[in-house]
Formats: structure tokens, C-alpha cells, sequence
């Protein structure tokens, strides 16, 4: 190791309070402790993206489970209370399990490597974003364990089917554990969020001016805005939930005053947000993949991100669409509708600026482009079925039907997912230092091309001829087995894509066998293709000084006066800011609040009571607090580098 | 370069100008100020239902004590007072100013949060007039839940301010607080005036509106 | 630029050619049971016409944009890894082009805007009877206004209960309907929240608990009466067979004849599937009814015979020595064969005198067979009749009306053919048919109810078999 460090010493006004217990680990911290005190964001990167991809494997047995059920009529692979806890907990699962979590992977990795940043602006607040992640992936899938099994009430959890009154096992606790695992992951999702808000507005490097930020930056953004705006009201609402199933209020109770109509505003509030929340990353993705595989520079930039802006925007003034055929009347019916179909617009400009920018250029289909090119000719598809829902005859129609189901899985796995796995095969390579075998990608991109498709083709014409969604069987003489059978299969292909996707992911960070990747395999044009592969700890030896839009390539091929500079390496070096178990703390503290929420459970001893319902919640409390004291009094701590130029 | 005390902890300078934790805070109030819309959305939905009591019409304004909340009201827009002279005090490097407005800001929040404790109390005892979360008069109703829920999530949020202003007030004692702090003590103020500023929305809503038909 | 054009025109219409065969071959048989291709009502067909619109307009749309991407993805590819290498002119946008795509895509989303808000308005209100105008548009006639039947729908996990206010009669599971006359549907949930689903009738609309939620359709005879014979000819067929009756059992055995449920399907006349579409817990898959529509003769016929079933003051009573009989009436009187103080339903004979009791002569004759009669009172102690309604309304009851519940095509909320084998399927087990349902889960049944243990008593079973199918 060249470098050289230097161990930081706080001056005394800095150190607040001396913890003795949980020391900030040091530079040299390596292993498990590592992992578990990490606060550098290229490692949460990959840590929400590991996470991201078991949960990928485990909501995708559920659908392969849910396809098998449905390969003809009458069949009894599983009981209707499984099959409606298996969609449930797809629903759930791929929603805030796979595809946020894979978002927020490649926007904690990505991000401050592409405006010119050392870190994220609060490391451990990502670090704790993380944790919250992952302990509400496990707390959403305890439920399998306890009263009743995992929720069956549907990922959008309808009132008053979640109300206690209508559970139809005794005491289920499925929702339960439903309600409390979005929440935790909803404090995750508003933490990283925070997070990349400031980073984006604040920690840009000299130069990089707004309109210069890559797209998916702008997209980070984007989403970032959306998430903390939308994620409040499925909290409030999760909360109301809460209320009404422990401790007996009527927010939802039609019984006793409240309204189940208030259920799905809220509910679609943040649920139709959360559809752009989705698939803006990939669109972001998509936005830099293709230029670099066309070597030409997006098309009409400007307009592409003031879509984006729009389509954030938007996405709060068309929840009801979600909600046609709940009766809200002629005028509100006729209003969303409208509103829906004008977001086909700035959709749409999408689509024409990415084949503008393809237009004259030279394109190479590796596999990134390849996945790109998927999204674009899936995402189509998805949205134009989108515009048909807009209209509300139509609706009437496909509501509730495998039509729909059709039409949502084109955007979010055609749509997202192909966009995920079009990041994944481009900055893999970035993140790992080592490239993978293009033959085996091209494979995963078949199958997966193919399997999508023979899956939820049919499943358009599946829907018009009245298959009903959510239903864990359907009768004889509907001629719905033959579509279905050929969807079944499908599904199957798509899985194996999948899978040999994962673990060529996984495979490519441990293969010693692998070409190196080097800076820049792709001739790619954005920021963090000046970077070694792997990126070092520090990110930047030097901050470097922006003058174009597309850095890495107007080094490569611009004039000189677009090169990027850097600034001077101060005598400071570079400071690292120590490792820290605070966050990991923290999270747990909420964990076994949770725990406790879920468990109000009374032991007794000979007459002694050993443990009140709220004592592990109230002690859970009390580690989030400890957790949260120790993490503002631990001060900065940390340590500086004085990396050589080269290694960069 | 070996010699530790050269190496200061430095703030970085922000493309912005203004500090990281501030754009933090701005953020996480326009996040909160949605989580307060949608709870003083919820309860204006349930207005009119919230006006009826088993099919009578009936002013449900009745339980309310209207001179102690305007009393509590007050405290806690004067205890704003209090916050933005601290922050004036800890710009200005006055220490013992700042302790001193620290002091009556966390004093005024405990004022009104006792009120509100008095107040939560008060209602579900009230003798033939009980509220409770999902029961008004002994009869299923939406009010109790609407009220208590947003009320004391907002007063859950005085609590965690005047935590908040308490550990500053601790460090003021033990020497821990310098005019470094002014940032943070500003973000506290942020967030104290938003509080503020969200109960001058919630007390017409709750108060004053007329819930009959 | 113009050989540009060219080729996108030929590779619209390749694509366009290519997805009208998919279309085509995947929607060769579109009449299937629940198909909203298949609209046989003014709703539903408006809004097939709306659907068809929008498909048109994407497909052109895919084969647009999906032809200018291949053209470009062929044209700018890297033929060689020389080519890969150069750098084309670095272009950052066309504002003309970029604003003449806008402009041009809002021109198409407000074609497809403006019938979506006519359909808005035609699903959501019964034209104005007086507004001549709009039903010269609809085709619709006056009357067919005016007559307009209600129909109060409530659903239930996992059933439905159709209430004809007009006529005071309530029946479930199986909504018969004039086919001429305009229906308003009132849709009431006392539980969850369904989704009230004809596809061939018309769209959704949601079954909302403290909500009244209101649709309304109306059948298109003609449609009903065009058959498609297996060569894919339309004919025309005879209102007797493209609609039999329900009210004398024609309905019943058309359904049973034609779809045998293991049969490929084989449409019959005036037979609409429904089903729910929101999820609503365990059975939502098994929550499906029908509609069956009816010539007019025919519907009143039907109403008819329910209220007359319904009539509480035309239940047969205890016989009256006092009482004069005319030919056909129904009377309660002891026979002993059936046990200890047990009643049996006896015809009055003709020219019977008064005062002539019904043992006292061969002439009364027994209006039911024995099974029917131990049935009744099976039923009646088996605490059957705490939930479902027998020839009375019931309003509010627990289950679904089995007033003529032998005229029923289907059993279990339009699961399962109404036949003596399902029947007795549904009666020992309902629970492994249809798991949550409420006549197995509902409040106060237990092990010990008397439902709960006919599961191996086969003797009970049938005479309850017997007794709900003779309900005709």
C-alpha cells in the first residue's frame, strides 16, 4: 500500500462523550465487523443489492409457486389461504424487498461517484437506512412463522379486509407483521432519501453544475423528492391500520363510523408515486446505458430530465386512476382520467429521445444495451396498456383482471427490472474490477426476453376473456388452461434466466478467472468511469474539477479545455470517517421495538410478572435511544489518506 | 504530515453555501409536513361523521375546554419566541443568553404538553361525555380516533423537541456547547418552529371548525 | 429522408400484419364465458368499442415508434469492431423534433380521451327517458327506459343476494333479468369489499361496505339471438331456444344438456357469468354468479312464481274442516307415517267437499314425495333455516334465498352444475369446496352443529338433496 495514512485525532472540543463500549472500529477494521460498521456507500451499495437479489429469489419462488397453482383449473398445489398469502407476499416482496432496495443499491454506489463525491453526506444515517432494510425484510417474512401465517390480504392490504373482524383465522397476526415491516422499511426508504437530497444539492464537485449531473443522478433525485413526499401518507395510513387492529379506533371501520374509501386514497397517494419510484431508476439507468453503447450523447437532455420532473410530479395528481370502479362519480372518474392519460406524454418523450440519441449513432449490442433495448420495447408495451386503464370504459373492464396483471408486470419487470439488470451487467464491471462473460449475459438476457414474454403476453388476452386476478383457482370450461399453461412455462424460463442472472452477479466479485475490467471497459462517458475498478475507499484522490456533462468521455475524446482538472491534494489528505456499530445499534433498537409491538406478550411467574405486554417494546425504545446518544456523541473520529495520484 | 494535531476536523464547503444538516432538516420537515396532512386530511374527511353521535347531530366542540387550549396555544407560539432568541444568542457567541432561552423553551413545551396530558385525561374521564380512541358517549365513533391520533402525534413531536433542546441544555452546563453549534441549535429551531407553526393549523381544525352538517 | 420513410412505412405494416396474426390467432374463440370481447349489452359493447379504439391506437403507436427503433437499431449498428470504435457527430437534441412528437402525441390521447368521457357518462347514468336525442344515439327505445327494473345486489363472503324491490322478492346467486329493459343495479356489501362483474353486460363496479355503489346494463336481444354455428356462420336462432325460461325449468336442463362443466364450452342463450373481482379473502376465486336473461313473458312469469312463493299469505296452512278448497290449493295435515305430529303438504283434489280431510279420502293427493317431506323437517331441525330463507324473502338472512332453488343451473355461488351429486358434495363437506365459506365458518357453527356432522350420515344427505331440488 502506497498510501499513506494517518490516524485522526479529534481535538478535545470535538469529543463529546468517550465510548468505551462500541469504539468506532479503525481503518484496518476488515471481515464481519466490517460489513456490520461499515459506513462507506459504495459497500451499503452492494449490501442492499446482495440483500436485494436473495429477496428477488425468494419472491420468485413465491410466483413460480403461484404459476404452478395456476397451470389448470381446479389444481390444489396449494390451498386458496396459501396462494393469497403467496401473492400477498410476492406482491409485497418485489415491490419494497427487490426493486426499491435494488434502486436504492445503485443509487447509494453510483450516485456519489457520478457528481464528484467522497461519500454520501450522512454516512451512517445510509448505514442505518440499510439495517432498517433488512430488518423489515426479515420482519415481513417472520410472519410466516406465527398466528396465521404470512398476511393474505393483498400487498395493498384493501380495509376492512385487514380489520380483525374479518380475519379468518383467529388472532392473525399476518397483517400485523404486514403493517410493521412497511414501516420500518418506509424509515429506511426516508432515510436514504434525506440522505441523497443533500448529497445531490450540496456535495456536487466544483463544476458540477446541475444540468450537468448524469441522468440517473437525476433521477436519484427525483425519486429521493418522491419518497419523501409519498412514503408519509402509507405511513400515516399504516399507522391508522395499526391503531384500528390493537387498540381499536375506527379509521377504517365502516362499522363504527370510519370509511374504507379513505383506505385506498391514502393507500394509492403513495402507491401510485411508488410505481414512478420504480421505474424512474430504471429509466435512469437505461438514459446512460444507451448513449455509451450508440457513442453519442443523450438526446435532448434537458427535456428527458424535465420529463422526468414532470412524471414525479404527476404522480400525485393521478392515485385515483387505481380506483375507477370504486364509484367516486362522474366528475372525479373523468378528472383522473384525464390526468392519466397527459403522463403518457412526458412517458413518451422518453421513448423518442432514446431513440434520438440511438439515431446516427454507432451501436454495439453488449449486454447492457440489450437489456436496454428490452426495456424500451417492454416498457412500451406497458405503458401503452397504461393509457388503454386511463380510459375509464376500458378500465371497467380490465380492473381486477390478469390484463392488468399483464399490464404491471410489463412495467415493472420488463420496465424495471430489465433496467436493473441492464445496471447490473454495466456497472458490475465498476463494482467488482471484473468483467463478465458477455456469452452467459447475452443467455440471461434470452431466456429472460423469452420467458417474460410468453409469460404475461397471453396474460392480456388471459384478462379480456375474464380471468380475474387474485384468484387461487378457476372452473372448467373458461378456456382459460391453455394460456395459462403457456404462462406457466414461461414463468419457469424467466426464473432460470433470473437465477443464472444472480449468481453471474455473485460470481463475478469472487472469479479470479475474469478479465480485469480497468477504468473504463465500456468507452463510457459519465464521471465514475475515471475511477479505477474497483473504486478505491476514498473515491477521489483529488476532487475533480468538472467542465462538461459527459467527463470521462470529453477526456477521452474532448477538447482540451472540457478535460476535467483536479484540485490541489490539501496537507489534510483525505478524511475517512471511522466505521461505526451506532447505526447497527440504532436499527436493532427498532427491530426489537418491533418485536415487541408484535408480541405483547405477559409472562408470569408465580404471580410475578416477569414481562408486561410493552416491556420489550419500551426496551427496544431504549436501545434506539442509547443508540442514537452514543451516535451523536461518538464524534467524527476517522482517519486521513494521502493517496497517490495514480491511484485514482 | 505525521503530526496529528495539523489534521483538524474541517467542514466541508457545500456547492449550496448552506450546511448539510440544514438542507436535512428542510427535507425531513417536507417530508413531516405530509405526514401531517395526511392526518389532518384524515380527520377533515371524518367531519361530518365526526358531528353525529348515533344519528343525532350534535356539537362534538362541547368536551372541548377552549380556555385551556387557547392558554396551551399560547405557551407554545411564546416558547417559539424563546427559540429564536436562542439562535440569535448562539450566533452572537452569548452562551449564558443561549442557556437561558434554552431554558424557557423547553419550560414552555413542557407547559403545553402538560396541558395536553391534562387535556387527553380529562377527556376520557369526563363524566357522561367520555372520548376514547373508538368510543365517544359509550357509542362507536371516528372522533376519538381522529383526534387523539393526530393530536398526539403532534404532541409526540413537542416531546422529542424538548429531548432534543434538554441534551443541548445538559451540554450548555458541561461546557460541551461552543458558538460551533449554531448550526445544530438552528436545525433544532427549524424544527421547533415547525412544530409551532403545525399546531397554528391544527388548533382552527380542531377547535374551531364547526363539525355539524 | 424519404427512403427513411419508406422503409418505416414497410415495417409498420410488417408489424402491423404480424400483430393482427397474433391477435387473430390468440382471439380466435373470443365468446368464452366471461369474455369482454364477446359484449352482448349496450355497456359492455360501448365499452369493447372504446377497448378496440385503444387497441388500434397503440398498435399503430408500437408499430411507430417499434419501426423507427428497428429502422435505427439496423441502420446506426456497428458493423464492424472498427466501426465500434469511431465517433459519429456528437448531436444533443432536435427542439423541432422533440416539440413535433409532443404536439403529436397529445392529438392522439385526445381521440381517445373524448369517448372515454362519453362512456364515463353512459356507465355511470341511465339515459333520460325524455331526452330523445341520446336514445336515438343508443338505438334504445323509450320503454325500454321506463321499464326499468332495480336490483338491490349485497355481497356476501362468498355469495350474492339479488333483492327485486319493485316486486318484493329476494333470490341469490342467480339474478334473473328482462332482456329488453334497462336494469339499475344498487350494489350494498355488508362484510368486505367486492366487485360487482358481467363482463358481457357491462364493466365493474365495486360492491363497497357503508357505500351504495350504482351500475346498470342492458341486454341487446338481438345480439343474444345471433348464434355463430360451427363453421363460424351466424344464424339466427328462435327466442324459445337462444333464451329458455327459467321459470319452468327450461333454463336448467338447456344448461345441463349443453355444458356439461368437463365439456368444452358451449354457449347458451340468455346465460351470463359474473364474478367477483376484488379480492375479498380465502373463496374470492369461488364468488361468481349468473345472470340469465328472459323475454319479457318469461320474466314475468318468473316474478310470478317467486312472489307467489314468497307470499307469506299464501303458505299453505293447517287444513280447516271449515274452509272451502278450490282445485290446487296446499294444505298442512298430520300423517303419521312421516312421525309423531308431523305435517304434510296435500293438493286439493278436484270437486273436494268440505270437511274432507285429507286422510279421509284416496282423492287429496300428497303434493310432495316422502324424501321431500323428511327433508323439510331435516332442514327445519338441523337449524338449516336460521339462515337461509325458504319460500319467504329473508331479508337480512344469513345465507343466500333458496326459495325455487331447484330452478338454480349452479350451486355454490355459480361453482359448481345445481345437480343431486354436487349437491350432496356441497352438503357433507362444504368447507373442502370452498374453504371460508360462511355456511361451514359462520358465527355458531361449531362441531356440534348438526351441518357438521353430515359429512358419513349418506340417508340425511339425500333427503336434503331431495328436498332443496324439488324446490321448483
Amino acid at each position: 500500500m502506497a498510501t499513506e495514512s494517518v490516524k485522526y485525532v479529534a481535538p478535545e472540543s470535538e469529543v463529546k462523550i468517550k465510548n468505551k463500549v462500541f469504539p468506532r472500529p479503525g481503518q484496518h477494521t476488515s471481515g464481519i465487523v466490517d460489513w456490520l460498521t461499515t459506513i462507506d456507500h459504495k459497500k451499503i451499495g452492494l449490501m442492499y443489492g446482495m440483500a436485494a437479489l436473495f429477496f428477488l429469489i425468494v419472491g420468485g419462488i413465491e410466483a413460480l409457486l403461484i404459476r404452478t397453482q395456476l397451470w389448470s383449473h381446479n389444481m390444489d398445489v396449494l390451498t386458496n389461504r396459501e396462494y393469497n398469502q403467496m401473492f400477498t407476499m410476492h406482491g409485497t416482496t418485489m415491490v419494497f424487498l427487490v426493486i426499491m432496495p435494488l434502486s436504492a443499491a445503485f443509487f447509494n454506489f453510483l450516485m456519489p461517484l457520478q457528481i464528484g463525491a467522497r461519500d454520501v453526506a450522512f454516512p451512517r444515517m445510509n448505514t442505518l437506512s440499510l439495517w432498517c432494510f433488512i430488518a423489515g425484510g426479515i420482519i415481513l417474512n417472520l410472519s410466516w412463522f406465527f398466528v396465521g401465517g404470512a398476511p393474505a390480504i393483498g400487498w395493498f392490504g384493501y380495509a376492512p379486509l385487514t380489520d380483525n373482524r374479518y380475519a379468518e383465522v383467529l388472532n392473525d397476526m399476518g397483517p400485523d407483521f404486514w403493517i410493521f415491516s412497511l414501516q420500518i422499511l418506509g424509515v429506511a426508504s426516508l432515510l436514504a432519501s434525506f440522505n441523497f437530497i443533500t448529497t445531490i444539492i450540496n456535495m456536487r464537485a466544483p463544476g458540477m453544475t446541475m444540468m450537468r449531473l448524469p441522468l440517473f443522478t437525476w433521477m436519484t433525485l427525483f425519486v429521493s423528492f418522491l419518497l419523501i413526499l409519498a412514503l408519509p401518507a402509507i405511513a400515516i395510513a399504516l399507522a391508522e391500520l395499526m391503531f384500528d387492529r390493537t387498540y381499536g379506533t375506527n379509521f377504517f371501520d365502516y362499522l363504527e363510523g370510519g370509511k374504507p374509501h379513505l383506505w385506498q386514497h391514502l393507500f394509492w397517494i403513495f402507491g401510485h408515486p411508488e410505481v414512478y419510484i420504480l421505474i424512474l431508476p430504471a429509466m435512469g439507468i437505461v438514459s446512460e446505458v444507451i448513449p455509451v453503447f450508440s457513442r453519442k450523447p443523450l438526446f435532448g437532455y434537458g427535456l428527458i430530465v424535465f420529463s422526468g420532473g414532470i412524471i414525479g410530479f404527476m404522480g400525485f395528481a393521478v392515485w385515483s386512476h387505481h380506483m375507477f370502479t370504486t364509484g367516486m362519480g362522474i366528475v372525479a372518474t373523468s378528472a383522473f382520467s384525464i390526468l392519466t392519460m397527459l403522463i403518457a406524454i412526458p412517458t413518451g418523450v422518453k421513448i423518442f429521445n432514446w431513440i434520438g440519441t440511438m439515431w446516427g449513432g454507432r451501436i454495439r449490442f453488449e449486454t447492457p444495451m440489450l437489456f436496454s433495448l428490452g426495456f424500451i420495447t417492454m416498457f412500451m408495451i406497458g405503458g401503452f396498456t397504461g393509457i388503454m386503464h386511463s380510459s375509464v370504459p376500458i378500465d371497467a373492464q380490465h380492473q381486477d383482471t390478469y390484463f392488468v396483471v399483464a399490464h404491471f408486470h410489463y412495467v415493472l419487470i420488463g420496465g424495471a427490472l430489465f433496467g436493473l439488470f441492464a445496471g447490473f451487467y454495466f456497472w458490475l464491471p465498476k463494482m467488482t474490477g471484473n468483467m463478465m462473460s458477455e456469452k452467459l449475459g447475452k443467455l440471461v438476457f434470452t431466456l429472460m426476453f423469452i420467458g417474460f414474454n410468453t409469460t404475461f403476453f397471453p396474460m392480456h388476452y388471459l384478462g379480456m376473456i375474464g380471468q380475474p386476478r387474485r384468484t387461487h383457482s378457476y372452473n372448467e370450461g373458461h378456456g382459460f388452461e391453455t394460456w395459462n399453461q403457456i404462462a406457466t412455462v414461461g414463468s419457469f424460463l424467466l426464473g432460470v434466466g433470473v437465477l443464472i442472472g444472480v449468481l453471474q452477479f455473485f460470481h463475478s466479485f469472487r472469479s479470479k478467472k475474469l478479465k480485469p475490467a480497468g477504468k473504463n471497459p465500456w468507452d463510457a462517458r459519465t464521471l465514475e468511469w475515471t475511477l479505477s475498478s474497483p473504486v478505491k475507499e476514498y473515491n477521489f484522490a483529488r476532487t475533480p474539477i468538472i467542465k462538461s456533462r459527459d467527463q470521462a468521455w470529453e477526456n477521452n475524446y474532448g477538447s482540451r479545455e472540457n478535460h476535467s482538472e483536479k484540485e490541489p491534494l490539501d496537507d489534510h489528505g483525505v478524511h475517512m470517517p471511522d466505521r461505526s456499530w451506532t447505526p447497527l445499534i440504532t436499527a436493532t433498537g427498532l427491530f426489537i421495538f418491533v418485536l415487541g409491538m408484535l408480541f405483547r406478550v405477559t409472562i408470569e411467574f408465580s404471580n410475578l410478572y416477569l414481562i408486561t405486554p410493552y416491556e420489550i417494546a419500551l426496551c427496544g425504545i431504549g436501545v434506539f435511544v442509547l443508540g442514537v446518544i452514543m451516535w451523536a456523541t461518538e464524534g467524527p473520529g476517522g482517519y486521513h489518506l494521502f493517496p497517490n495520484e495514480e491511484e485514482e | 504530515m505525521s503530526d496529528a494535531h495539523a489534521l483538524e476536523h474541517h467542514e466541508p464547503v457545500t456547492c449550496t453555501g448552506v450546511p448539510n444538516k440544514k438542507i436535512l432538516m428542510w427535507a425531513f420537515l417536507g417530508s413531516d409536513c405530509m405526514f401531517f396532512g395526511t392526518l389532518i386530511s384524515t380527520h377533515l374527511i371524518y367531519r361530518k361523521i365526526s358531528g353525529t353521535v348515533g344519528g343525532n347531530a350534535l356539537d362534538i366542540r362541547d368536551i372541548f375546554d377552549i380556555e385551556l387550549t387557547s392558554f396551551s396555544t399560547f405557551i407554545l407560539l411564546a416558547s417559539s419566541l424563546f427559540m429564536a432568541l436562542a439562535v440569535s444568542a448562539i450566533h452572537k457567541g452569548n452562551l449564558k443568553s443561549t442557556r437561558w432561552m434554552l431554558f424557557g423553551t423547553i419550560i414552555f413545551g413542557a407547559i403545553f404538553l402538560a396541558c395536553q396530558v391534562y387535556e387527553f385525561t380529562h377527556f376520557v374521564h369526563a363524566p357522561g361525555n367520555e372520548l376514547t380512541l373508538s368510543t365517544y358517549r359509550g357509542e362507536p365513533h371516528v372522533f376519538g380516533s381522529t383526534f387523539y391520533v393526530l393530536t398526539g402525534t403532534h404532541g409526540t413531536h413537542v416531546a422529542i423537541g424538548v429531548f432534543w433542546l434538554l441534551g443541548w441544555l445538559v451540554y450548555s452546563f458541561t461546557g460541551r456547547m461552543s458558538p460551533a453549534d449554531a448550526m445544530d441549535i438552528e436545525c433544532c429551531g427549524l424544527y421547533w418552529h415547525f412544530v409551532d407553526i403545525v399546531w397554528i393549523i391544527i388548533f382552527p381544525v380542531i377547535y374551531l371548525m364547526e363539525y355539524a352538517m | 429522408m424519404t427512403p427513411s420513410l419508406l422503409i418505416q412505412s414497410l415495417c409498420n405494416r410488417t408489424a402491423l400484419l404480424a400483430l393482427s396474426i397474433v391477435l387473430a390467432g390468440g382471439c380466435s374463440r373470443v365468446d368464452h364465458k366471461q369474455s369482454a370481447l364477446d359484449p352482448k349489452g349496450l355497456i359492455a359493447q360501448n365499452q369493447y368499442d372504446v377497448f378496440m379504439l385503444a387497441v388500434w391506437i397503440t398498435i399503430f403507436l408500437f408499430c411507430a415508434v417499434g419501426g423507427c427503433l428497428l429502422y435505427v437499431l439496423w441502420k446506426y449498428r456497428a458493423k464492424s469492431d472498427e466501426e465500434a470504435k469511431e465517433i459519429p457527430p456528437q448531436s444533443h437534441g432536435n427542439s423541432k423534433v422533440e416539440a413535433s412528437l409532443i404536439i403529436a402525441s397529445s392529438i392522439i390521447l385526445v381521440i381517445l380521451a373524448i369517448p372515454t368521457l362519453q362512456g364515463v357518462v353512459l356507465m355511470n347514468k341511465v339515459p333520460d327517458p325524455n331526452d330523445e336525442e341520446t336514445l336515438k344515439k343508443l338505438k334504445l327505445d323509450r320503454s325500454q327506459i321506463d321499464g326499468a327494473i332495480t336490483i338491490n345486489v349485497t355481497g356476501k363472503r362468498y355469495f350474492w343476494v339479488f333483492e327485486y324491490p319493485q316486486y318484493g322478492i329476494v333470490t341469490a346467486n342467480e339474478l334473473v333479468f328482462p332482456v329488453s329493459k334497462a336494469v339499475r343495479i344498487n350494489l350494498r356489501s355488508e362484510d368486505v369489499i367486492h366487485s360487482f362483474w358481467v363482463p358481457k353486460l357491462a364493466g365493474k363496479m365495486d360492491v363497497m361496505p357503508g357505500h351504495e355503489n350504482f351500475m346498470w346494463f342492458i341486454a341487446n336481444q338481438e345480439k343474444l339471438l345471433t348464434r355463430i354455428d360451427k363453421d363460424g356462420v351466424p344464424y339466427t336462432e328462435g327466442v324459445e331456444q337462444a333464451m329458455p325460461s327459467v321459470h319452468d325449468g327450461k333454463m336448467r336442463t338447456a344448461v345441463f344438456k349443453k355444458q356439461n362443466f368437463t365439456d368444452e364450452f358451449e354457449p347458451v342463450g340468455g346465460l351470463f357469468y359474473g364474478q367477483c373481482a376484488e379480492y375479498c379473502g380465502n373463496s374470492h376465486a369461488y364468488m361468481s354468479f349468473r345472470a340469465l336473461a328472459q323475454t319479457d313473458g318469461d320474466f314475468d312469469s318468473w316474478v310470478g312464481r317467486m312472489q307467489d312463493a314468497q307470499n307469506p299469505n299464501l303458505q299453505p296452512g293447517p287444513y280447516d274442516p271449515q274452509k272451502d278448497y278450490q282445485s290446487g290449493a296446499v294444505v298442512l295435515f298430520a300423517d303419521e307415517s312421516l312421525g309423531d305430529n308431523v305435517l304434510r303438504e296435500y293438493r286439493t283434489p278436484d270437486g273436494a267437499d268440505r270437511g274432507e280431510a285429507p286422510n279421509l279420502s284416496g282423492v287429496w293427493e300428497k303434493a310432495h314425495s316422502d324424501n321431500y317431506e323428511k327433508g323439510k323437517i331435516l332442514f327445519a331441525t338441523h337449524q338449516c333455516g336460521q339462515c337461509h330463507a325458504v319460500n319467504r324473502t329473508g331479508i337480512g338472512a344469513k345465507g343466500p334465498n333458496l326459495t325455487l332453488f331447484g330452478l338454480r343451473t349452479s350451486l355454490a355461488a355459480g361453482w359448481m352444475r345445481n345437480d343431486e351429486e354436487n349437491l350432496a358434495k356441497w352438503l357433507r363437506d362444504s368447507e373442502s369446496v370452498k374453504m371460508g365459506n360462511l355456511m361451514w365458518n359462520g358465527e355458531g357453527v361449531t362441531d356440534d352443529h348438526p351441518l357438521r356432522k353430515l359429512k358419513d350420515d349418506d340417508e340425511k344427505v339425500n333427503l336434503l338433496v331431495d328436498y332443496l331440488l324439488e324446490q321448483k
